[in-house]
């Protein structure tokens, strides 16, 4: 396969996993800040360090109201990491391989992409956010099942699986680490309110029912960063979305660097007791993960070629 | 008043459409307008766009699809069929000896200052020989009707003619929206066309391909108007879709860029102009192409289809030698029409032009889609005297036609069913054999009156069927 194939498959679904988790943020964001007492400009000023761009949010919009955040992180073209531009950046990276995908898979991205495209501020008030919100979820839902039901397990396949894996890890990583309407997870458990923020988190990864099963106990920060970190039974947790990329790299190239890389670091996850990772500390730990995971993915254009 | 092909002269239906109307008849009043919303929406899904040059806005487009079918009968095809083969034989022969002995110049039947002038012609191609003596692997001949027995040959497209991804995508769409009705109709099938094509490129690999050739499609890339199509054909095919930053020369040899590493190119379907393809050699500011290419094309290292300096056979002043050309290299007589055509650099055509410009159609010698042509009978005075200006200071670089009345063909417009006019452009393939699949690509002028069926002014485009047997 051309290497520059291969770049684009993999920004593809990169952009597609961001689009569905800064709809999935927003919408806990949103449901949050309706039922909080307290700061709900915090809330929405913690949708923006996920997403990313604070920087030209503030210099263009100023206060964090609710309004100016969804304005920004929904529709703004010129923020390249609002919905839009996801959406817009993943047709058209679809549409430079459009002859290497499945037909279906192209016309369900092109066709969520005029979709996005003709919306506006107005129809999007009358839709509602939550709605909205929920229409992005099921079109990155709909593009995954395409993926997986259809599509040749061979490189085009895998490439697209490795860009949900490295970017869904990077999500998560920011989603445990964020401080969230002014709760710091790095202060320790003994915070009243953790459970309350742990909940939201789970519930921005569709989690919180599974955490309630697996632990059968409110939300606590010990439990849920296990489930968020460790399990491997949870698909959205970091050592999950590992195991997904190197299952992938195994079979694109089983000897490169890139590989034993991500080997590495999922073995760390894989054999490392919870405390022993956090020893200095949370936000230590999440910031060197988001490092190690964009060492990957600079590695992974290194060894396949590709331009970066 | 212009020929129809559905009505006939004597008030009558002609027999390829007679089972075609009487469903027509039975159809519920807005039947056929729904469905034709229906292929809007589907081709905007699917994504069967078209980008317009020089449109700032630069959203791809639609090109209009109407859901009525025009429809050939079979003796009608034979007749075409052959005779667009006939020409591309000759065509082929044509460049074969313009790029090496030279006798149609040499007997005096071409004038050797009208080619060896010509800035299509390509002196980097003299003496080169290419696999098969095939220059033209792809050719798109655009062909009119003006009467039950009269076509005409307005031009070859002898340079990456697009528009064939519309023939297939036109069918497909047909068929969903009208399943009944190709139950009533034999029409004859073209999806085998890319399989065609496939088998023609493998068949025409460089001499230095020893073993199974690559082919590989390469386009300008996904900006480019045409790209659905390079991509539609690429898939299709089987083949990789490349741009030119995926190719790379070494060792007298042509390679792309994959994720295992260099891998060897044989064949080049390109749908990129010689001025593009390699910046050492033509263009220096391109970055479409490949440095090195013409070398090791030059070197049978690569074939290029179409190859290097078809434009020279294809320009409309060339046209007018095309038929004897056929007596020349294949000793038939033409099977099919040219257009008269008057050459402006020759003095009587000139003064008769000029005084007739009113009357006539005059075109550019290279041009293209539908830029830079006067059609008299539709222009402005302005207009009119703009253009007599243009020929004075640059004569050889126009010809001139009688304006035809191009052949109409029902069509859903607002006020409902109308005759517009069209054309149509069978696409010829050449490798180890010279044939065409039953069948090519209609436009439509959607405009009433309107004569120029290009889809960079308007046009639209209709699937085209060829029947396989005739009623009787």
């Amino acid at each position: 396969m051309l290497s520059r194939t291969a770049e684009h498959l993999y920004w593809l679904s990169r952009y597609m996993e961001r689009a569905e988790n800064i709809a999935r943020f927003l919408d806990v964001a949103n449901r949050t800040a309706l039922s909080a007492s307290g700061d709900r400009n915090a809330f929405w000023r913690s949708v923006l360090s996920i997403a990313g761009g604070e920087r030209a949010f503030n210099a263009r919009y100023g206060e964090a109201s609710a309004v100016n955040v969804v304005s920004f992180t929904v529709l703004d073209c010129t923020n390249p990491s609002s919905i839009y531009a996801a959406l817009r950046a993943a047709r058209e990276n679809a549409h430079a391989v459009r002859s290497v995908i499945p037909n279906e898979l192209w016309e369900a991205m092109n066709a969520t992409w005029l979709e996005v495209k003709s919306m506006d501020g107005p129809r999007l008030r009358e839709q509602g956010l939550i709605a909205f919100c929920e229409w992005v979820r099921e079109r990155s839902h709909l593009f995954r099942g395409i993926v997986d039901g259809v599509m040749l397990r061979d490189e085009p396949y895998h490439f697209l699986r490795l860009g949900t894996a490295l970017e869904r890890a990077d999500n998560t990583a920011r989603l445990i680490g964020v401080p969230l309407g002014g709760f710091s997870p790095s202060g320790a458990g003994s915070d009243p309110f953790g459970h309350v923020h742990w909940a939201v988190v789970l519930r921005s990864v569709s989690a919180l029912k599974a955490y309630r099963t697996v632990y059968r106990d409110e939300p606590k920060q010990t439990h849920a960063l296990d489930m968020l970190i460790l399990r491997d039974d949870m698909p959205r947790s970091l050592q999950s979305c590992l195991g997904f990329a190197l299952k992938s790299l195994e079979a694109l190239g089983p000897d490169l660097e890139c590989t034993r890389m991500t080997g590495a670091l999922q073995a760390r996850l894989h054999w490392s007791k919870l405390d022993e990772l956090l020893d200095k500390g949370l936000t230590a730990f999440i910031s060197d993960f988001i490092t190690a995971n964009n060492h990957l993915s600079a590695r992974l254009h290194e060894d396949f070629l590709m331009s970066a | 008043m212009a020929y129809d092909e559905m009505k006939s002269q004597a008030g009558g239906v002609r027999a390829p459409y007679r089972t075609y109307e009487n469903w027509l008849l039975s159809l519920p009043p807005d039947l056929l307008r729904r469905k034709h919303e229906e292929a809007d929406m589907l081709f905007r899904r699917l994504g069967i766009t078209f980008a317009v040059y020089g449109d700032e806005d630069g959203t791809e487009r639609l090109i209009p699809f109407d859901t009525v079918p025009r429809i050939i009968a079979a003796k009608e095809w034979k007749h075409l069929s052959t005779g667009c083969c006939q020409r591309v034989r000759a065509l082929n022969a044509f460049l074969t000896d313009l790029y090496h002995g030279q006798d149609i110049l040499k007997a005096g039947i071409i004038p050797k200052e009208h080619v060896l002038t010509n800035n299509m012609f390509r002196k980097e191609m003299m003496g080169i020989d290419v696999a098969r003596d095939v220059y033209v692997h792809v050719a798109g001949i655009d062909l009119v009707r003006t009467g039950e027995n009269d076509f005409y040959v307005l031009e070859d497209n002898l340079r990456s003619p697009s528009g064939v991804s519309y023939m297939l995508e036109n069918r497909a769409m047909m068929m969903r929206l009208f399943p009944d009705l190709f139950a009533r109709h034999r029409v004859a099938a073209v999806d085998d066309y890319p399989d065609i094509l496939i088998k023609n490129l493998r068949s025409v690999a460089p001499s230095k391909c020893k073993g199974d050739p690559t082919v590989v499609m390469m386009t300008p890339g996904y900006y480019n108007s045409a790209y659905f199509e390079h991509a539609f054909l690429a898939e299709q095919m089987g083949i990789e879709l490349v741009e030119g930053r995926d190719l790379f020369v070494s060792d007298g040899l042509v390679w792309m860029r994959t994720t295992r590493g260099p891998k060897r190119v044989d064949v080049i379907y390109r749908r990129i102009d010689d001025d593009f393809l390699d910046p050492d050699a033509f263009n220096p500011d391109s970055t479409l192409g490949v440095r090195g290419l013409l070398e090791v094309y030059r070197n049978g290292g690569v074939t290029l289809a179409n190859a290097i300096g078809t434009g020279v056979a294809d320009d409309k002043a060339t046209y007018t030698y095309v038929p004897d050309m056929i007596r020349f290299y294949l000793g038939e007589e033409p099977i099919l029409n040219n257009v008269p055509t008057w050459r402006l650099e020759r003095d009587d055509d000139r003064k008769y032009v000029l005084e007739h410009l009113g009357e006539l159609v005059v075109k550019e010698v290279q041009g293209a889609g539908g830029y830079g042509m006067l059609v008299g009978p539709t222009s402005t005075k302005a207009q009119i005297e703009d253009f007599r200006l243009r020929i004075i200071a640059n004569p050889s670089n126009y010809i001139a036609q009688p304006t035809l009345a191009l052949s109409t063909v029902p069509t859903l417009v607002e006020q409902g069913i109308a005759p517009r006019h069209v054309d149509l452009r069978p696409y010829v393939l050449a490798g180890e054999t010279v044939t065409l699949v039953p069948g090519g690509l209609t436009r439509v002028a959607l405009t009433e009156g309107s004569l120029v069926v290009n889809s960079s002014q308007g046009g639209g485009t209709k699937d085209t069927w060829v029947l396989e047997n005739d009623p009787c």
